[in-house]
Parts: C-alpha cells; structure tokens; sequence
C-alpha cells in the first residue's frame, strides 16, 4: 500500500509539472489545474495501473539519443523516397515476436517501431507485432532489436524476464 | 552590454537555421502523402518526415525564445505530437489491416 501512495504521488508530481509547463507562474490557473491534475492522475492509475517495472534513469538517458538518431534517420529515408524521381519503395509486411511484457513496455515499442527508419507497427497481438516495412532490404531485424533492448533497459526488465516469456 | 547581444544573435540565427532544416522534412512528408502507392505507405510519410520537421522547427523556435519556460513547453507540445501521431498512426494501420486492405507490393 505505501508503494502504491508512492506511485500515486509520483503521478501528481508528474501531471502537476506537464500543468506548470504549459501555463507558466499563473497562480489563477490552478483553480482548474488541482481538480484536473487530481482526475488526470486518478484516471492514470485507473488506465495503466502501477506495474512491476521502474523507470532507469540512465536507461532513460541512452534511449533518448538512440531514439532521435534513429527518427533523423527515419525521417531522412521518407524524403529521399518521396523526392526521388524513381520508385524506391518494396514494401511488405513482416511479423515480430517480442520478449516485452504486457503493458507499457509493449506499448512504447509499438509505438515506437512507427518512428524507426521503414518500419511502422501495423497490429499488436499478445506479444507478436505486424509491422509493414517501406523497403524489404532495410536492416529491420537489427532496428527492431536494438529498440527492444533499449525499452528493456529503460524499464528494468531483467534479462531472466526475457527468457522466461 | 556588446557580448550579450552577439550571444543572442548566434542564438537566434542558428535557430532560423534549424527552422530552414525543418522545412524539406515538412515538404517530403507532403509529397510522400500524394505519390506513394498505398494508405500504409503514406502513413510512413507523414508521420515521420513530420515528426523530423517539427523536432527541428520547435528546437529552432526553443533557441529563438531565450527562455527555458518557453523550451519546456515547446519540448512538451513536441512530445505530445509524437505520442499522438504514432498512436493515430497504428491506430489507422491497424484498422486498415482489419478491414484486408493488402499493402501496395512491388
């Protein structure tokens, strides 16, 4: 129980900080602020309840490079075949067991594979992945690979975890 | 009084810069959405050459605003674009592989 007091306080400092962000120093605005923080942080809960799994901060620290180089990357392939005047896509569709728990973890990969180079999660069942790809020779096993270990060292998922499942 | 105002200047200028950069993403996202074949393909082109575009106009407009609440706010906006639009994204996709809609093949 006094973890999950932790995991609720945690919550209100998170929603309370993303209401400071957008409204500034106006104390006035916290008329709306406390109820919505309260709600947002109780639906939160409700939503996605407390898992196993904590947060690494230096984990946080290495996926937020690895995470803007790769959508650089992605978003530079977009152009050069948008822009090419021949047709460079061979598209396709491939399907990715991963090792992620439910929950979170398997949400942020989902919804990360949509920002990798080529690669976007087309369906999400149990714990395998359809993604659709805009080019079949792209190196999409080793991408999805390294987001999958980066997701898992960003929540502590213990390499015995990953065997198990 | 001299060195501050240069300082802001670099700030600034390199800010224009980034925006300029953000721009083609922009632009090829567009492209992308009118002649790629398909709606999975297309979902490729907008979300990332407009995720790209954005990361650098908000980082341009960041260093032009010479303010840090300004920045945590503009990095919030940009945060909440890209859980949303990658969400929307498979959302779509998924509902388009629902309904057999075959991607477009070579």
């Amino acid at each position: 129980m006094i973890n999950f007091n932790r995991r609720f306080f945690l919550r209100i400092f998170f929603f309370s900080s993303v209401w400071f962000i957008l409204t500034g120093v106006d104390t006035t605005s916290w008329m709306v602020g406390v109820p919505a923080v309260l709600i947002a942080s109780g639906l939160s809960l409700m939503l996605a309840p407390p898992s196993q799994y904590q947060i690494s901060l230096a984990g946080v620290f290495r996926f937020i490079p690895f995470f803007l180089r790769q959508s650089l990357h992605g978003g530079i392939d977009v152009m050069r075949r948008a822009l090419s005047f021949r047709q460079l896509l061979d598209p396709g569709l491939v399907s990715y067991t991963t090792f992620l728990p439910e929950g979170s973890a398997r949400i942020l990969f989902a919804n990360t594979i949509s920002l990798l180079p080529g690669t976007l999660s087309a369906e999400l069942h149990g714990n395998s992945v359809t993604i659709h790809t805009l080019d079949r020779g792209l190196p999409i096993w080793a991408n999805i690979q390294g987001l999958e270990y980066h997701i898992a060292a960003l929540m502590r998922i213990s390499p015995e975890k990953m065997n198990n499942s | 009084m001299v060195p501050v105002k240069k300082n802001m200047d670099i700030l600034y200028h390199s800010g224009t810069l980034l925006i300029l950069l953000g721009l083609p993403f922009f632009l090829s996202g567009t492209v992308g959405l009118i002649r790629f074949p398909d709606i999975y393909t297309r979902l490729h082109a907008l979300t990332k050459a407009d995720n790209v575009g954005l990361g650098f106009v908000v980082s341009g407009l960041a260093l032009q605003s010479g303010s840090w609440a300004v920045t945590a706010k503009l990095l919030l906006i940009w945060l909440l674009v890209l859980i949303a639009s990658s969400a929307s994204c498979h959302l779509i996709a998924r509902s388009a592989m629902q309904k057999n809609i075959q991607p477009w093949t070579r």
